[in-house]
């Protein structure tokens, strides 16, 4: 295991610490991707009572299962998909039980393909989003989600338009940056 | 929701292929939608062990909220907002805006210009509320140190999507030091509170 910072681990390596029983670990993986894991499940289920349970199962199952992640076989964000994606199916159907066999990569196999796509874009962009700087995140939240013009943000946050305008444009790449990596 | 002009975030001086980069991430932000707030219950990882089982807690919680709802069946309905429209935010010439929340659950208020009596208008933006039982309904408060003193207005959605909802307030703001978003609910005659912000 590199000797690196726990916070800066990729997910992947956090997978594997999981894996041996590493609880602060499990922490950071939950800080990262609870609210991408209950946006998915919201999505899907549309239903939050359902969606919180299918989060709390999700993370059961990462926790059960994280011994069986080999990180040579790929990175983590897949592996945490297909365990969510499993877990919310389980929600849907209803069943008690949590999911019993976890798969190395996301499939389509429940879900009409351009909706998965969706599914898995939203996710990608989610986790994405937790690895931003908090001073960039939250002007592409605003500008995107609260419906703010640039201006606005400016008179929101109370710094000058120029300083929004380079914060946005540097979210941006970074987040261009943090997709691309993901995908290589 | 379309999202935010492009061009308008990045200008127009980028070179082609990093503009199509962060066109590429534009579209995807877009299509994402805004990640919804985690719940309290979610807020703490759960305690990991053998087994992670805090669900009997939330579903205790949540069999009262719907025992709850269920006893509000026999309320009144309050009156709906019209059905939805496109945003007319673009419209809208404010003089000061006010956010109330980040994403997941917002409420974007505009204040405009007074008339000349002193009646100022505000549209107020919301977004990830969720539609309230039968008599139920969202209140908008001025505050003073935090506690609510003025209706704005009160006003219903029927989905989480953005709704836009129009007020017309004769108040004085510099009287006043935040904003406040509370949902009213008919069980227990109360406002609770849903957002704040300073103003």
């Amino acid at each position: 295991m590199p000797d690196v910072p726990p916070d800066r681990m990729t997910d992947g390596e956090l997978i594997a610490r999981v894996g041996e029983g590493d609880r602060g670990a499990f922490e950071l993986l939950y800080r990262r991707y609870a609210r991408p894991v209950f946006a998915l499940a919201l999505r899907r289920l549309g239903d939050r009572g359902r969606a919180e349970d299918a989060v709390q199962e999700t993370f059961a199952s990462v926790w059960r299962s994280a011994r069986s992640y080999r990180l040579e076989r790929g990175p983590g964000a897949p592996w945490l998909y297909a365990v969510a994606r499993n877990a919310i199916i389980d929600r849907r159907r209803a069943r008690v039980e949590s999911p019993s066999e976890i798969p190395d990569t996301p499939s389509a196999d429940a879900e009409p393909d351009e909706r998965a796509e969706s599914n898995w874009t939203a996710w990608r962009v989610h986790s994405a989003l937790g690895d931003l700087p908090d001073n960039e995140r939250v002007v592409l939240e605003l500008a995107y989600w609260s419906g703010l013009s640039q201006s606005e943000i400016a008179e929101y946050l109370q710094i000058p338009l120029g300083t929004v305008k380079t914060r946005t444009r540097t979210a941006l790449g970074r987040l261009a940056d943090l997709l691309e990596d993901e995908l290589t | 929701m379309s999202g935010p002009d492009f061009r308008e975030l990045v200008g127009d001086d980028l070179p082609s292929e990093e503009r199509a980069r962060l066109r590429r991430v534009h579209d995807q932000l877009v299509a994402a939608g805004a990640p919804p707030e985690l719940p309290p219950a979610l807020q703490e990882a759960p305690a990991a062990g053998g087994s992670v089982s805090w669900l009997p807690r939330r579903r205790l919680g949540t069999a009262l909220v719907l025992a709850a709802a269920l006893a509000l069946s026999a309320f009144a309905a309050g009156f709906l907002l019209g059905k939805g429209r496109e945003s007319d935010a673009s419209a809208f010439q404010p003089e000061r805006t006010v956010v109330l929340g980040t994403q997941g659950q917002t409420a974007v208020v505009r204040l405009g210009k007074p008339d000349d009596a002193g009646n100022r208008p505000m549209l107020v933006t919301v977004e990830g509320l969720r539609r309230l039982p039968e008599g139920d309904y969202y209140s908008l408060f001025m505050t003073r140190k935090g506690e609510p003193v003025a209706t704005c207005g009160t006003f219903k959605v029927s989905s989480t999507e953005p709704k836009d909802v129009r007020f017309t307030v004769a108040y004085d703001f510099d009287n006043y030091d935040g904003l406040l978003l509370a949902e009213y609910r008919a069980a227990d005659h109360k406002d609770h509170p849903l957002l704040h912000t300073d103003i």
